[in-house]
């Protein structure tokens, strides 16, 4: 049963155009930026292979946003066009239902997280050795953790855009909160914990700890370091979906 | 068989569903009739759980929707021709319910020619007119090749043709003894299409029998004459206890209505004096009327005037 409800959902994700569009925009943007950057840069005799990373990594976050974005969308469609409930007269067991999300979800995101970094890496790591960098991923320390620590975000996000998606039911709100969460929501929150004393507390704000600890691992207070900030976002996001999925197995479709 | 038993449903305050109770017999067709807002649509919702009921429970066949398994082959259901991503094509829609639901891929193309959508199959539904969307919700409905039929307002936008073919569809389904609840505002067709009715008013049962009977309980049989004795008619089954008028002009017409006699029995009385008929039938109200006289106090929303 399992298998037919995930085969089901990777239809949905695969039949629509803008989710495709979306994919699509999210692999360019880290890889138009590394061109652009190895193309322009003044002197690429200097640039490191940890430059490149740094680089890639930077820019792959937007990359897992806008595919947080789509699973945002992905769900929150469904209840716009009415589908949840096509959905669930074929499959009663609302929860396998979001089950068999989660795991496309997680599935496509590490799939397109990982051809994006890596194409990225690709491509600005050639041109800017064809101009005479010797960039190479063996000047970056640990890079087999930089990226996987970048694919488990998006992982994450993914999971905390579904578990919101499901609180929220709406598309439009669904995707500003997923967007607005670490930039604005966490830092009102770390500004109000400022205010009342509270030493370096944006490390424990789930999704910015989480960010900062891929983009810059020696990010000091700003972070609670990778496996950390890692572990204690995704059970944030976790309980969001867990959350989710009970109210949903309780409501109206 | 569908056995609904009193299910309730409340939205805050508001009792959208109270205690209702019917069945739908296999090679039946039954109309599931009522006002706007009398609950016809929060009633299907929660026979086969998208809405949680408050009390109460429906069952096919003696098992509850949620426990079915793979449910689509044993229900199909059409509640609103809009749930589809319009940005998906059709038989992609299609694809996907059977892959969820355990059907064959192959009975896609059968049930897209079944509702003569296969030329049109892979446009993206943002291009179908309302009529194509309930062709496709019915092929959705038909996918699993299901015993029991539920739809919502299937002739909901169709042209002549499309009611017609929906029609002789149903009447099809059914006599394959599949059992058909099929919930519609368009009152004839219902009456040419359904066996029995289920009414409510307000979320309650006003009543459940098969077509006639409906309008025969609920409306009164009148008997037209005409005569050029009409006027002496009149008098004589005034005589007789009945209730006479005649129709138009007193002085020239020709006509009246009698209620509270037989056809039978009108005729003899003109022939007792030797009137001469031109005219001596009975006539039988409407499906329509019927239920405008049943549900004229259930009414949510009534219009001014």
């Amino acid at each position: 049963m399992m298998g037919a409800v995930l085969a089901a959902e990777w239809i949905k994700v695969n039949t629509v155009r803008v989710h495709r569009v979306i994919v699509a925009v999210a692999v360019c943007f880290p890889l138009v930026v590394g061109i652009l950057v190895a193309v322009f840069t003044p002197d690429p005799r200097f640039v490191t292979g940890a430059d490149v990373v740094d680089l890639v990594t930077g820019t792959s976050v937007v990359s897992l946003l806008l595919l947080a974005c789509l699973w945002a969308i992905n769900l929150t469609a469904e209840y716009a066009h009415g589908t949840i409930r096509v959905t669930y007269a074929a499959v009663p067991v609302r929860w396998t239902v979001i089950a068999a999300k989660a795991v496309v979800g997680s599935v496509v995101t590490a799939v397109v997280m990982a051809v994006t970094f890596w194409a990225a890496w690709w491509a600005s790591s050639t041109i800017v050795g064809s101009r005479g960098s010797s960039a190479s991923l063996d000047q970056v320390d640990d890079v087999a953790a930089t990226v996987i620590g970048l694919i488990m975000l998006a992982v994450i996000v993914s999971w905390f855009a579904l578990g919101l998606g499901l609180l929220i039911r709406n598309s439009p709100a669904t995707v500003v909160v997923t967007l607005l969460w670490p930039l604005l929501i966490e830092n009102l929150v770390v500004l109000a914990l400022t205010l009342s004393g509270v030493d370096d507390p944006q490390r424990w704000m789930p999704y910015q700890s989480a960010i900062n600890a891929v983009v810059d691992e020696a990010s000091g207070p700003a972070s609670l370091g990778r496996p950390w900030s890692h572990m204690y976002f995704a059970a944030v996001a976790l309980v969001l979906v867990v959350v989710g999925t009970v109210l949903e197995t309780r409501r109206d479709a | 068989m569908i056995r609904v038993e009193t299910l309730s449903k409340r939205f805050g305050a508001t009792v959208a569903v109270d205690e209702l109770s019917f069945t739908a017999a296999p090679g039946r067709v039954t109309g599931f009739l009522g006002p706007n807002g009398s609950g016809k649509s929060t009633t299907m919702r929660c026979m086969i759980g998208l809405d949680r009921p408050h009390s109460g429970r429906a069952t096919f066949d003696g098992t509850e929707y949620a426990a079915l398994r793979q449910p689509i082959t044993k229900v199909g259901v059409l509640l609103d021709a809009g749930y589809v991503h319009p940005g998906r094509r059709a038989v992609d829609h299609l694809r996907m319910i059977a892959t969820a639901g355990g059907v064959a891929n192959s009975r896609v193309d059968e049930v897209l020619n079944m509702v003569g959508l296969t030329t049109v199959a892979r446009s993206r539904v943002r291009r179908y007119s309302l009529g194509m969307r309930q062709r496709l919700g019915l092929a959705a409905a038909l996918l699993g090749d299901p015993g029991v039929i539920i739809l919502d307002e299937p002739a909901n936008g169709l042209d002549p043709e499309g009611i017609r073919w929906i029609r002789d569809m149903l009447r099809f389904l059914a006599s394959e003894g599949r059992t058909v609840l099929v919930s519609s505002h368009q009152l004839g067709e219902i009456a040419l299409m359904a066996d029995d009715l289920v009414v409510i008013g307000r979320g309650r049962l006003i009543d459940e029998c098969p077509v006639g009977e409906f309008i025969r309980r609920h409306t009164t049989s009148r008997v037209r004459v005409r005569s050029p004795h009409v006027g002496e008619i009149v008098r004589q089954v005034r005589i007789r206890g009945a209730h006479a008028e005649i129709v138009g002009d007193l002085a020239f017409s020709d006509t009246a209505l009698i209620t509270g006699l037989a056809m039978a029995e009108v005729g003899e009385t003109a022939a007792e004096f030797g009137a001469v008929l031109h005219e001596l039938s009975e006539v039988t109200d409407s499906l329509e009327d019927a239920f405008l006289a049943v549900t004229g106090d259930a009414s949510e929303f009534r219009s001014g005037g």
